[in-house]
């Protein structure tokens, strides 16, 4: 395997990680935003990008908890929120994001 | 490429590739009103950021979810290794460093991070009338 190709695909937690630390800037920015400038923008934002950040936590993080014993406690209603959750978490954060920015932009229009 | 494999565009099961799509590009449009405003570093890097995650959202993900992009993973049984295992790196960089350029850029807007002084983009002094040129 190409040896950029290996260091890439081999160090794929590294890259989640940036993604997350990313969210987390992104949702620490928003909360800045919402309480220095009265931005209600940001409130949508930060809303949109913690959304984001859960779910892929979820996505990263699952496999270590996640067994029969877990499912089993958890129950068939618990299974499927599990798996229809993410999914909607990932699509709402990443509307929440746009909105927010959109708003946010409006906001910096105005004054 | 087989593009009868496409869903339908207003089908229920398009639903979720179609609205990625439009809140991708939504981004880069929102993101490129807001550079016209900001200056410096924190437009350079959401402009970037949001090029990266437009392309990701508004091309990568709909293209995996139509599964003419293979989903990569290191033990199953791939039609074409090699494209699945790039196309899964290009994923890897955009969307994580997507997040990561525009979260840096937003940190930047908000004051939460400062600019390093080494990057500080020096503006042209302009020469008072007393100075001499010489």
């Amino acid at each position: 395997m190409n040896l950029l190709l290996d260091i890439i695909v081999t160090n794929g937690l590294f890259f989640d990680a940036l993604g997350i630390i990313g969210l987390g800037i992104l949702a620490l920015s928003a909360v800045r935003l919402v309480k220095n400038d009265q931005s209600w923008g940001g409130t949508m934002m930060g809303f949109g990008a913690v959304a984001l950040l859960v779910a892929r936590l979820h996505i990263l993080l699952a496999p270590q908890y996640v067994d029969t014993d877990f499912l089993h406690t958890i129950g068939p209603l618990g299974i499927a929120l599990m798996e229809g959750l993410p999914p909607l978490l990932l699509t709402f954060g990443l509307a929440g994001v746009v909105w927010g920015l959109w708003g946010h932009e409006k906001w910096l229009k105005e004054n | 490429m087989c593009l009868h494999s496409l869903s339908p565009i207003a089908s229920i099961e398009a639903t979720r590739p179609v609205f990625l799509i439009v809140m991708g590009v939504f981004l880069l449009i929102i993101a490129w009103r807001m550079a016209k405003e900001a200056e410096g570093w924190s437009a350079r890097l959401m402009m970037a950021g949001a090029l990266m995650l437009c392309f990701g959202y508004a091309v990568l993900v709909p293209l995996y979810e139509a599964e003419i992009i293979e989903k990569f993973h290191p033990r199953a049984q791939l039609h074409d290794p090699a494209s699945a295992l790039g196309w899964h790196a290009v994923k890897l960089v955009v969307m994580n460093a997507g997040w990561l350029i525009m979260g840096l850029g937003l940190g930047l807007h908000s004051g939460l991070i400062r600019i390093p002084a080494a990057l500080k983009i020096s503006k042209p002094r302009a020469i008072s009338t007393h100075e001499s040129i010489a």
